[in-house]
């Protein structure tokens, strides 16, 4: 004797397939979010990113696509296992089985399903994150900070998604058999997806609106900051973006539906064209996801390039190969014992420039912040004492630079890079100088700024101004800056490792501070019985690291010690080290939305296939030779892989670009940013060949699961 | 058995509403084997999903077995479906992961009741349309005129009150099409089934008690067969639609 319940287990088994798909694509999903979320709530990541740094930004928006990109994936296997089960539902129902019994047995396998499949997910999601990072440790780099370690708050982020994904399930499910015509739910699996007729101009608005929304949704924030003095909350000024993803869904839509070319011989792709169309939406929908994951993907694994080159170009391109500053209280190497030191390593000096300079407190306009309902606003007000800046005579700065410059007394010259950028260093315009021990001031006038990247965020006085205004200055109010060269600079890595660890056993703990510590703000915050952030005390409070002596080796200590020498050769071969959770993240990144691409791709690659096989045995009867068909399939199963990755990377490499000509003030590309889009060009043609390899991979499984078949 | 009183029916695509049933009154009594023919459009199909309480009706009463359809809830029409109803679809709709035995036991296993009894009953059906030798095959493995075969003893496992066919011959040669009449003619003479058949085959249509003839959504004409014989009602089919397409 047969139950319901054992003719829906029989019909279960028959179908495995289906439930393998599906129980598949939530397992896999869940995976990969699961292990991003790991990677993104780990210690050792959030210890190393800066809160509300762009890198974690960065991260967290890729997080948000990957999100999206699994979720529609996800809804997109749900909605094709309950088109192809509705044939059986549908029989059901014809035949007298009521609604809530169909409805019963469906819960049932799909909360086992659900559960065991986003179960499994989760739970496999931290293990791989931690088999990739280890492989990225063994493979790529290793240091002490990469030592992983999770946060088990992050299973929350991977439960939120499991339980989403059971939703939809559970949603689609539940919707399928709600439907009240029953012949609807057995002609189900056999509609295809229609696409309203798409006009043309399609195509070419969808172009202009994704440059428009990468324009305006990159553009209007900084217009709101500097125009209308507003901090507008991420997630308003990220629907500026929205037009840029309208036109994303329609020049696919185009693509899809009508071509780009006008074909002389409209009957040659006539099969694969007129296939894909009647894909419908799904495809369309797939595509777009894929597309955005690509890009977010290429966003990722470009990070490593342009830092590298960045970095790379930067060093080359100092004109000392040595150079370090230090507080004139502290008892740091001078000429003799970095002679001494050199000689020991056997390296020789070839000059040595060292010269004073002071710490000033500057004028400025200081940003006054408002927290309001709609986010925050600031009005700039005017502070004869605002913040301390270094300050060179022009004789030091002459002397370190080589340069000859002469300034007009009552006047001072801000120091920007070679590039003429700020980089977000440069203090701006000064107009009066405070002698922090004596309360002498001083008028100044700003004049054009001069340019020297190893001394950016300085700034110049005249001799005579320079003696006047540093008069009665304490030594914790002074400081020493020191340039030497080296022959065979490439070969003193001993050294300069010797001479740097040497700086900062003889550096106090008064000076183990932050790069953004200021001793005149701290003096005004304590005036105003306000905590300042950036002190010691208060930095882990603020979200920094504090900075530790111990941990001079990590990544926090190499990039944010305010008083970090700047040797060449140590900057160079230590690079990857100082940097590799920064490169093994957006590396690991990367390969999860490569991973999650390619598994969409293939899966609708292969379903494409599979639901036209029918169509292919018709064109087979009708004397088809094999050449015909498998130009047939490679059209749909091209568009489906080629498309997404053509569109996602030139989006992308087109938005980077465009970031970078933004970025600098004045607006351009420089040559360190123009050599990072280059090494970026190389990682696209190396991906890109590697996606074309899985391309065709999925085209002869395509092939022999439709066309070879018999 | 069957009654079917001034039904209405019209679906809405888009803006547009397409009236399909526009008044249908209809009688099918106990042991008769009824068919409706029609051009495309005409409202067959409706007709027979009405009955079947697959899409519900705009106006008008379909009464079975002297029950109105028309305000039972979801359940109780389920259970018409199963106990008073038998379907026989033109794509057979049989299940692919079931033995032709399983197939035909489905109603009886989906209303709880597939005991010894259904049992000995599906066995029995499998030898009266001659499918025994291939009951424990899967659908896969049989031809189409054996599977529309299954599809009626399926459609009389529960022993229902009524027959509904739609277009059962349509996917099928001369030779399984002959076969599956014969089969319902077979159902109606040894197991007094009733049967209501909506078909456009006048051969099909030639071994029935009486036709009904569709039109724009309204009953044009019914004819009855009467005591004649099985051709010379197929002319009077041929002659009666022929003078429908001239008006």
């Amino acid at each position: 004797m047969m139950r319901f319940s054992q003719v829906y287990g029989r019909l279960r088994r028959k179908n495995w397939r289906q439930y393998a798909l599906l129980a598949g694509c939530c397992f896999f999903s869940v995976l990969l979010i699961t292990a991003y979320v790991c990677m993104m709530r780990a210690p050792t990541v959030l210890n190393v990113l800066p809160e509300g740094g762009d890198s974690r930004k960065q991260m967290m928006m890729i997080f948000a696509l990957v999100v999206i990109g699994c979720g529609m994936f996800t809804a997109y296997a749900a909605s094709l296992f309950f088109r192809n089960k509705s044939r059986e539902m549908g029989v059901f129902l014809a035949l007298g089985a009521s609604r809530q019994q169909v409805k019963g047995e469906l819960r049932k396998e799909l909360a086992l399903l659900s559960v065991l499949s986003c179960g499994a997910g989760a739970l496999l999601g931290a293990p791989l994150a931690w088999v990739l990072w280890q492989i990225f440790r063994a493979v790529v780099v290793d240091t002490q900070e990469m030592a992983l370690t999770f946060d088990p708050k992050a299973y929350l982020l991977a439960l939120a998604f499991s339980l989403f994904v059971i939703a939809v399930l559970f949603f689609q499910g539940g919707r399928s058999i709600r439907r009240t015509n029953i012949i609807d739910i057995v002609q189900e699996s056999r509609k295809s997806e229609p696409i309203r007729a798409v006009p043309r101009w399609y195509g070419p608005v969808g172009i202009f609106l994704l440059a428009a929304g990468a324009l305006l949704g990159y553009l209007i924030p900084s217009l709101f900051i500097t125009v209308f003095h507003w901090y507008p909350p991420d997630g308003f000024t990220a629907i500026f973006y929205l037009p840029a993803l309208v036109g994303l869904y329609w020049i696919l839509l185009h693509t899809v539906v009508n071509g780009w070319r006008r074909k002389r011989n409209r009957y040659k792709d006539l099969i694969a064209t007129s296939m894909m169309r009647f894909q419908g939406r799904q495809t369309v929908r797939n595509m777009l996801v894929m597309t955005v994951l690509i890009a977010g993907a290429f966003f990722a694994s470009f990070y490593v390039p342009m830092l590298g080159t960045g970095a790379a170009h930067g060093y080359e391109s100092r004109p000392v190969d040595y150079a370090y500053h230090w507080r004139a209280d502290q008892d740091i190497p001078q000429r003799e014992e970095v002679e001494a030191l050199a000689r020991q390593h056997g390296v020789t000096l070839i000059d040595w420039t060292m010269a004073p300079a002071a710490v000033l407190g500057v004028d400025g306009f200081a940003h006054v912040e408002t927290e309001t309902k709609f986010g925050i606003t600031y009005t700039k007000e005017y502070r004869e004492l605002l913040c301390g800046d270094v300050v060179l005579s022009e004789s030091a700065y002459n002397a370190l630079t080589g340069e000859h410059i002469d300034l007009t007394p009552g006047t001072i010259a801000g120091i920007m890079d070679d590039e003429g950028s700020g980089e977000g260093v440069f203090g701006g315009e000064a107009t009066r100088l405070t002698n922090m021990v004596t309360g002498q001031t001083m008028a100044v006038t700003p004049v054009e700024p001069l340019c020297y990247t190893m001394l950016l965020g300085r700034f110049v006085l005249d001799d005579g101004d320079y003696a006047q205004i540093t008069q009665g200055l304490t030594d914790i109010w002074r400081e020493n800056q020191v340039f030497f060269n080296v022959e065979n600079c490439g070969e003193t890595y001993d050294f300069a490792k010797a001479l740097f660890n040497e700086i900062v056993d003889r550096s106090g703990p008064e000076v183990e501070q932050f790069d953004a510590y200021d001793q005149v703000q701290e003096i005004l915050a304590n005036q105003a019985g306000e905590p300042y952030g950036y002190a010691r005390e208060n930095l882990e409070g603020e979200g920094y690291e504090v900075i530790d002596y111990d941990l001079r080796d990590s990544s926090n200590f190499r990039l944010f010690w305010k008083y970090m020498p700047q040797f060449r050769v140590l900057d160079q071969a230590d690079f990857v080290k100082t940097m590799a959770v920064y490169l093994v993240l957006f590396l690991f990144i990367s390969v999860v939305c490569f991973a999650a691409v390619i598994v969409i791709a293939f899966t609708r690659c292969m379903t494409i296939a599979l639901t036209n096989a029918k169509v292919y045995e018709d064109l087979k009867r009708l004397g088809a030779p094999r050449g015909y068909l498998y130009r047939s399939l490679r059209g749909q199963a091209g568009r489906v892989f080629l498309v997404p990755a053509l569109v996602g990377t030139a989006l992308i490499y087109a938005f980077y670009a465009m970031i970078m000509y933004f970025n600098g003030n004045p607006a351009g590309i420089t040559a360190s940013e123009g050599m990072g889009m280059a090494a970026c060009m190389v990682v696209v043609a190396v991906v890109s060949l590697l996606f074309f390899g899985v391309y065709r991979l999925t085209l002869r499984k395509a092939c022999q699961a439709t066309i070879d078949k018999n | 058995m069957l009654k079917v009183e001034n039904l209405h029916k019209s679906y809405q695509v888009g803006k547009t509403t397409y009236e399909v049933l526009k008044g249908v009154s209809l009688e099918v009594k106990k042991g008769e084997f009824v068919a409706v023919m029609g051009a495309s459009g005409s409202g067959k199909t409706t007709l027979l999903n009405c009955i079947s309480c697959y899409i519900p009706v705009d106006r008008g009463q379909i009464t079975l077995g002297g029950q109105p359809l028309a305000k039972l809830g979801e359940d109780a029409l389920a259970e018409i479906r199963n106990q008073k109803l038998g379907f026989v679809f033109q794509d057979f709709l049989l299940l692919d992961g079931l033995t032709v035995r399983e197939n035909i036991l489905l109603p009886a296993i989906i209303g709880g009741s597939a005991e010894a009894a259904e049992e000995e009953r599906a066995d029995q059906l499998c030898q009266v349309f001659g499918i025994s030798a291939i009951r424990d095959k899967y659908p896969a493995e049989i031809s189409g005129g054996e599977k529309q075969r299954t599809a009626v003893a399926r459609a009389l496992i529960n022993q229902p009150l009524l027959i509904l066919a739609d277009e059962p011959t349509g996917n099928l040669d001369s030779k399984s099409s002959r076969a599956v009449i014969d089969t319902f003619r077979q159902a109606k003479e040894t197991l007094g089934a009733t049967i209501f058949m909506v078909t456009h085959d006048s051969f099909a249509a030639s071994f029935c008690d009486r036709v009904v003839i569709l039109r724009d959504g309204v009953v044009w004409r019914t004819l009855e067969k009467g005591s004649g014989d099985r051709a010379a009602f197929q002319d009077l089919l041929l002659d009666s639609i022929r003078e429908m397409g001239r008006e």
